[in-house]
């Protein structure tokens, strides 16, 4: 049998809540796919779109942008300039005919390790079934 | 309907008492139907200024030209620089404000009303006269356009012949102006959006088929973003390309200088580029139709600013260039911006 297909997700986390929540997961040792590349961000306000369009382009299966809950960011309104710019990119995404689930977006604390393992774990999940991301990768 | 004279008196005046130092509108080329932009500064020379449905151009784009000059003059002169306008083209220069590109005393703005019509499709006209050439295009007096060809005139509805953008345009008179020339009608716009349609209502496989179509066509010329009044940034992701590493570059240019995608134009490369412009100009693009109309492969980018215009005005009720003194799209949110999409 041919070996399952392992999607990568290139995560943009957010120092302050989801990369803490990442953290909180690993030191906790909860388990969940081995499957993302974490980025380290200061905030989920300061993932430019071309990042995504980066990570899809250098082969990413899948993208996550992950910040804190609304009220919460670290910079208080990061996360609200990010809700709007992100939903542009996946609105421009789609409609070129990218399949909706490979870009994501999340709120996840410092306190949801447990969160962050099933956002992770249905990630990997929604996206094994569409294998590899060959649309928008680079391939020479 | 719009008096050409009214414009060239007007003109005439700004310059004669020096409010202007110059006007920037449109002249005959002495060759193809399409005008030229004229730069007119001696009031003799007004007799020049046209206006027809030829006027496709959106002329704002020479106000990035006239920044750049004037920065680099010691002492520049400080009079506005007077600037013929449509609808649209107006909106950009609300856009250039709302930016503090340019200031409002940097420009004396001679606002035309396309009335009930617009300006042509060239392409459009061309099927129609199925070979015959067009040498002149005028409005007609019913919501048509008077089209000379060598065998003489003959009247074709706008309709059928008119930009896309025309069709759906809903701010057809200028929104921004010192001079308004011809009237500001009302005109009724079921759908601005009714073009995007087709391809929105294709299964994303089929969706996906057609733009990997298009954009495998884009050879990067760029005349998308040279002809953009948007597109002023003075250095742009798109020329991150040349960047050579030495071993003595600096860690400092290195982070500041990525090489974000690759100049050669192949699919993967292209998409980079065409989705940076797309949303760099959502919720700045007002959809003049100048990027659609110079691409040497017919690629339809109008469809990408387009698609970000509706979500901007679906999902967050915005609007470019109708009002300069708004925040931007990008650079503000309401709480209750939708989030259902969010995990
Ligand atoms: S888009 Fe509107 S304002 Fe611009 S040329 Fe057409 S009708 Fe006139
Ligand atoms: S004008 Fe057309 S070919 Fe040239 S860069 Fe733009 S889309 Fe590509
Ligand atoms: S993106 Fe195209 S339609 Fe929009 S403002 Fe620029 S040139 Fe005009
Ligand atoms: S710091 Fe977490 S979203 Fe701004």
């Amino acid at each position: 049998m041919a070996e399952e297909f392992e999607p990568k997700i290139v995560a943009f986390l957010c120092k302050w809540c989801s990369s803490a929540g990442s953290d909180l997961a690993g030191v906790s040792r909860m388990e969940y796919p081995p499957n993302v590349i974490p980025i380290t961000v200061m905030c989920s306000g300061s993932v430019s779109p071309l990042y995504i369009f980066s990570a899809f382009n250098k082969g990413a299966d899948g993208v996550l942008v992950s910040g804190c809950h609304p009220g919460d960011c670290h910079y208080i309104k990061g996360n609200f300039y990010a809700r709007r710019r992100i939903a542009l990119v996946k609105k421009l995404l789609e409609y070129v005919g990218l399949e909706p689930e490979r870009f994501q977006m999340s709120w996840i604390s410092a306190a949801e390790g447990v969160k962050y393992t099933q956002v992770i774990k249905d990630f990997v999940q929604e996206l094994k079934p569409l294998g590899p991301q060959k649309k928008l990768r680079r391939t020479q | 309907m719009v008096n050409l004279e009214e414009l060239k008196k007007e003109a005439r005046q700004i310059l004669k008492e020096g409010k202007v130092k110059y006007i920037i509108g449109f002249q005959r080329s002495s060759n193809g139907l399409l005008p030229v932009p004229a730069f007119i500064k001696n009031p003799e020379d007004v007799e020049k200024l046209v206006w027809d449905p030829t006027c496709v151009y959106n002329l704002t784009l020479f106000l990035r030209d006239e920044k750049r000059k004037k920065a680099k003059e010691k002492e520049p002169d400080e009079r506005p620089v007077g600037i013929v306008v449509k609808g649209c083209d107006s909106r950009a220069i609300n856009v250039l404000l709302q930016e503090e590109f340019i200031k409002r005393e940097d420009v004396y703005v001679l606002g035309i009303s396309c009335e009930n019509t617009g300006v042509l499709d060239e392409k459009k006209l061309a099927k129609k006269l199925k070979g015959k050439k067009a040498k002149k295009v005028e409005f007609g007096a019913k919501d048509d356009f008077v089209v000379t060809t060598e065998d003489g005139k003959i009247k074709i509805a706008a309709q059928e012949v008119l930009a896309e953008r025309c069709l759906e345009c809903k701010a057809h008179f200028p929104v921004v102006y010192d001079v308004l020339i011809g009237e500001k009608t009302k005109r009724n716009v079921e759908n601005p959006f009714k073009s995007l349609e087709k391809i929105e209502s294709l299964p994303p496989k089929e969706r996906w088929k057609f733009w990997k179509e298009q954009i495998d066509k884009c050879i990067r010329c760029y005349a998308c973003r040279s002809v953009c009044p948007m597109c002023y940034c003075d250095e742009c992701v798109a020329d991150t390309i040349n960047f050579v590493v030495t071993p003595d570059t600096p860690a400092e240019e290195k982070a500041q200088k990525i090489k974000w995608l690759e100049k050669s134009p192949v699919s993967s490369e292209n998409f980079v580029y065409h989705f940076v412009r797309a949303i760099h100009l959502a919720g700045r693009c007002i959809d003049c139709g100048e990027c659609e109309r110079v691409c040497p492969l017919d690629i339809p980018v109008r469809f990408l600013n387009k698609k970000l215009e509706k979500e901007a005005k679906e999902l967050f009720d915005y609007e470019a260039g109708f009002d300069p003194d708004k925040p931007s799209l990008v650079s503000s949110f309401k709480d209750d911006d939708p989030e259902d999409f969010i995990r």
